[in-house]
């Protein structure tokens, strides 16, 4: 029996969760959490924590020397500094628009990196 | 020209000066004009390329330059005039604006009324009076932001960061991101600054050592940067002698602290609060100057933008009616006073008229509270942490409880029983 | 550069060094000023704190002290330099606070003798004048002496002034050069720098803190510098009316200084100590901290640790300093002939004005020819202050340079043509800029304006921004570019 400790950050409230782990990998208990979706998010946090990816990519032929961009989904948390390496040779050129795709399927990961500004100029 | 018939002036365009500007137009003020000293709309939400933006007030995850650019563009698409790079240099009592740019030179504006939304500025190094040498390499969290994000530029690759204030830990997050040594954020307190989301999703993500209840206590280095020494700290904050550990770096982060920018508002007479370091509002956020009202981190430092385009609506809405009465008729109005484990209350003043949300800081971190307003039970909380602000709403019936003498009304944080 | 020739080489670019340079091109003379650093008056220059102790000093002043008599000599002559040089100068008064009727016995006495050597302008107030002159000074002072000549001036503004005038009159003047060895020949010397070598019939050697250092390449050195650090703090312009005057005490702790001065550009600055330190070492402490806020607020009580948005230190080099007294370095060499030396610890931005004229007469005791420049022109005009302009002028030189119309430095005003200006006059690093606009120096201390101004000095530089520097040599700003590091550290 394994415990694993999860601070959840779904709201404000910060709970501190105490997940008791079976050896199948299986939670069998949680405690410190107060509301349903805090317990469902310490699960999901410690089965497969997630995060959206947030960062800046070059540009070429523009003004803005970057531009701001996200996954459009949350992908694996152990897959951040990947995904890092993955987009610093991607260049973007304007036009681009707020939304628009400028990697598809992130290590394939099933989430777009999306611009998250415009680029006119 | 258009300049001597504004009826809602919004200095400043982030989060607070669009909303401000777009709830206006919306509550039927004809010229509205938007002055921001920047080459475009969004102020500060441009360098923050993180998420974690409009959770509540669109129900979505967003980036700061995504939530920008929805009310950037409901700004254009509501015929709010926006003059770009223009500096306001002075306002007065009387609504009269002063402002510069290199298309026009000197501008003198009149407006009705006014909103101000300037935002916030950092404590400096200098304010803190670190000691040490003075090398190239000391930024506040903020400006080492706008030149990751926006700029291109990564000021150094091994980075000690001092305060864990939300922007000091969003930035050990991104530094890391940028491939560098961020070697520990450094916090005076016994607890995070900021929102334990960052705690979580910044530094234990990255697992970045956090030295709790720690501080600089000297920058070396002639030229750039070389090391920080850092020490525990007592009760009392102060340095422990004996404890001091030498850390080499190259560069060093403050993020300390954000004090309202409230330049403006001194020249036209505003009254400020000391205890936020903004204009002292009431519920209809208007400040001690008829006519001039303040929303956003420029009346007191949120932590969620959210609460920065909500509160900056009240503002702009009434602005808007100001302009087209001229003034504002009110009801009598209690004073809000901060009481125990409080730091401050925004607004400074309310009706009782009305339903109302009061936005409140502790001054420490307790758990198992209550907040109350008066004898007004509002709210029971788990946890309660200066840097998380609380919102405390009261409805129109609670406050009807109240004495009818009564004048002010002791905003406090209890124990529970 | 290779290598250059010249009569006169200047070391040093520090008010003295610069005021020289100014005096020497009165006349048909060659001279070129070294400086060792990215910009003038770094050195000792700006730990002055603006004042100009026109009289400040003069209670203590003697005649057989020959600082105190070049201080002298110089009081009616910075009010007319200031004025052609185009830089400001206020005179602001001066209170020493009284606090008992020790103290008061003590200023007595020195009154009196001030007057005997013809010191007349001091004069007693009681504490009622005091209060109506100072309301917030506190209610411990029974009374002051009050100096009416003392005035404020901004030591770095100045000697850029100086350098420019001197640059306008045929100075050649050269930056990040900085002088390694000298070998005296028969009727010259070599000079070797970091860019090249300067061959030169005379030297004045004015390197401020590295003075002796200098001298003993030639062994010409027969003084003994001592270096003093103070401690300087700078608080918010806010404060800018809390005082009118200068307003000092006397310290309760020998080494110790409390002085308090409104500065021409608004803020309030304050001194905290005079203690010998290790040369070089130019960090500041926290104690030191802590003394001089106490200090300033047995002065002013309202005072708090809060306002303080700077503060530095710097070194004073003083000679005879453990004899308790100091005194001061112009001199010609006893043992080197036509090589001058010079350092003042204090009263240094005082005493200028005269000591370039004795440091002119000393060069042509040592066989200087000085014939007068018939093309000497005095005036200097400085760059336009656009926050002082009127409006007129405001959009008259935005309509020649619209860039006067683009805010870069909030807290100061200061606009993207004032910067522009301050490159094209010679800036070439961030604190160049600071010093020569103000840009940096308000209460967000460079916070907003930083990149800007970076971004501004690389085009006007034509250099990346990457090799664009603080205060020149290694203190670049920005060390890497985006993404540089991923690869490698990830």
């Amino acid at each position: 029996m394994v415990e694993e400790k999860v601070i959840c950050v779904g709201c404000p409230l910060g709970c501190r969760t105490t997940l008791r782990i079976d050896h199948h990998g299986d939670v069998v208990k949680i405690t410190g959490y107060k509301c349903k979706e805090g317990r469902q998010y310490v699960v999901e946090e410690y089965r497969s924590p997630v995060r959206i990816f947030t960062a800046t990519i070059l540009t070429e032929k523009s003004a803005k020397p970057l531009l701001p961009v996200r996954t459009n989904r949350p992908i694996l948390k152990s897959k951040l500094k990947e995904a890092t390496l993955a987009i610093a040779r991607v260049k973007a050129k304007p036009p681009v628009r707020v939304g628009q795709v400028i990697l598809p399927n992130l290590l394939n990961s099933g989430a777009d990196v999306v611009a998250t500004d415009d680029l006119l100029e | 020209m258009k300049y001597s018939e504004i009826d809602v002036a919004v200095i400043g365009s982030g989060p607070a000066g669009m909303a401000a500007a777009i709830k206006a137009k919306e509550e039927g003020a004809e010229h509205v004009l938007i002055l921001e000293r920047q080459e475009q709309l969004g102020g500060l939400l441009h360098q923050c390329v993180h998420n974690g933006f409009g959770l509540f007030y669109f129900g979505q995850d967003l980036t700061g330059p995504e939530y920008g650019h929805r009310f950037a563009e409901k700004v254009r698409d509501s015929g709010i005039e926006v003059l770009l790079e223009t500096m306001v240099t002075r306002i007065s009592a009387d609504r009269q604006i002063t402002a510069m740019n290199n298309r026009e030179g000197p501008l003198n504006l009149r407006s009705k009324s006014i909103v101000l939304a300037m935002g916030c500025r950092e404590r400096s190094r200098g304010q803190l009076n670190v000691p040490g040498t003075r090398p190239a390499g000391v930024f506040t969290a903020g400006a080492a932001q706008r030149l990751v994000n926006v700029e291109g530029f990564v000021p150094g690759k091994r980075v000690v960061i001092l305060g864990s204030g939300d922007i000091g830990m969003i930035m050990a997050r991104r530094l890391t991101l940028e491939g560098v040594e961020v070697k520990a954020v450094v916090e005076i307190l016994p607890y995070v600054g900021g929102l334990t989301r960052n705690e979580v999703q910044c530094l234990h993500d990255f697992r970045i050592p956090l030295l709790l209840e720690h501080t600089v206590t000297q920058i070396n280095g002639e030229q750039r940067v070389e090391a920080v020494t850092i020490a525990k700290v007592g009760k009392d904050k102060k340095p422990i002698n004996g404890t001091e550990q030498v850390i080499e770096c190259d560069t060093l982060l403050l993020s300390v602290g954000l004090i309202p920018e409230n330049e403006l508002s001194l020249m036209a007479g505003v009254e400020l609060d000391p205890l936020t370091g903004g204009p002292v509002v009431d519920h209809w956020r208007e400040t001690t100057i008829p006519g001039i009202f303040a929303g956003g981190n420029v009346v007191h430092v949120h932590d969620l933008v959210d609460n920065v385009s909500w509160e900056a609506e009240i503002a702009g809405a009434w602005a808007a009616k100001f302009a087209q009465k001229g003034r504002l008729e009110k009801e009598r109005k209690i004073i809000l006073k901060p009481g125990r484990n409080i730091r401050y209350v925004v607004p400074q003043a309310i009706s009782t008229q009305n339903d109302v949300t009061l936005y409140v800081r502790v001054k420490d971190m307790e758990e198992n509270v209550q907040l109350k307003a008066g004898d007004i039970l509002v709210q029971s909380l788990r946890v309660v942490k200066p840097g998380e602000m609380l919102r405390m709403d009261l409805s129109y019936s609670q406050l009807s409880q109240l004495k009818e003498e009564a004048a002010e009304l002791i905003i406090e944080c209890e124990r529970r029983r | 550069m290779g290598q250059m020739e010249t009569e006169v080489l200047i070391i040093g670019g520090g008010v003295l060094g610069v005021v020289v340079a100014r005096e020497l091109s009165r006349h048909k003379v060659d001279v070129v000023l070294v400086e060792k650093e990215a910009d003038f008056g770094w050195g000792s220059t700006k730990t002055n704190m603006c004042i100009v102790c026109q009289g400040a000093d003069t209670l203590e002043f003697r005649p057989e002290y020959h600082r105190s008599k070049l201080a002298w000599d110089s009081m009616p002559l910075m009010e007319p330099l200031c004025q052609e040089l185009d830089v400001p100068f206020k005179r602001v008064g001066e209170l020493a606070l009284i606090r008992n009727n020790e103290e008061l016995g003590k200023f007595q006495k020195l009154k009196s003798r001030a007057e005997k050597i013809g010191i007349s302008s001091h004069k007693f107030l009681d504490q009622e004048t005091l209060r109506q002159m100072e309301p917030h000074v506190t209610r411990q002072a029974i009374g002051a002496l009050y100096d009416p000549n003392i005035a404020i001036v901004d030591p770095v503004r100045l000697t850029i002034a100086l350098v420019e005038n001197a640059g306008q009159n045929g100075v050649k003047v050269m930056r990040e050069t900085e002088v390694v060895n000298i070998s005296q020949k028969v009727n010259e010397f070599e000079v070797e720098t970091n860019r090249g070598s300067i061959k030169c019939r005379f030297i004045v050697n004015a390197a401020g803190t590295s003075v002796d250092k200098i001298a003993r390449l030639v062994n010409a050195d027969d003084f003994v510098l001592y270096p003093i650090k103070g401690y300087v703090g700078i608080l918010d312009k806010n404060l800018g009316d809390f005082i009118k005057h200068e307003i000092h005490m006397r310290p309760d702790v020998p080494g110790q200084m409390n002085i308090l001065t409104p500065s021409v550009h608004g803020n309030l600055f304050f001194g905290t100590t005079m203690q010998p330190a290790r040369r070089g070492d130019y960090s500041t402490t926290r104690r030191i901290a802590q003394i001089g806020i106490q200090n300033v607020r047995k002065i002013i009580p309202d005072l708090s640790e809060r306002e303080i948005i700077h503060s530095f230190a710097g070194f004073l080099m003083f000679r005879n300093w453990e004899v308790g007294w100091h005194e001061c370095v112009v001199q010609s060499s006893r043992k080197v002939p036509r090589f001058i030396s010079l350092c003042i610890g204090y009263p240094g931005v005082s005493a200028a004005p005269a000591t370039a004229r004795e440091v002119a007469e000393l060069l042509r005791r040592e066989g200087l020819t000085l014939e007068a420049n018939r093309s000497f022109n005095p005036f200097r005009k400085a760059p336009p202050v656009f926050n002082k302009l009127s409006e007129e002028q405001q959009k008259e030189l935005i309509a020649k340079d619209s860039r006067y119309g683009h805010v870069v430095c909030r807290c100061e005003t200061v606009t993207e043509g004032e910067i522009v200006e301050a490159v094209r006059r010679g800036a070439t690093t961030l604190d160049g800029i600071k010093f020569r606009t103000r840009a940096g120096m308000g209460r967000c201390q460079g916070g907003f304006c930083t990149p800007r101004v970076v971004k501004i000095l690389a085009r006007e530089l034509g250099l990346p921004e990457e090799k664009i520097t603080k205060k020149g040599r290694e203190s670049r700003l920005l060390l890497h570019k985006s993404k540089e590091l991923i690869e490698v550290q990830i």
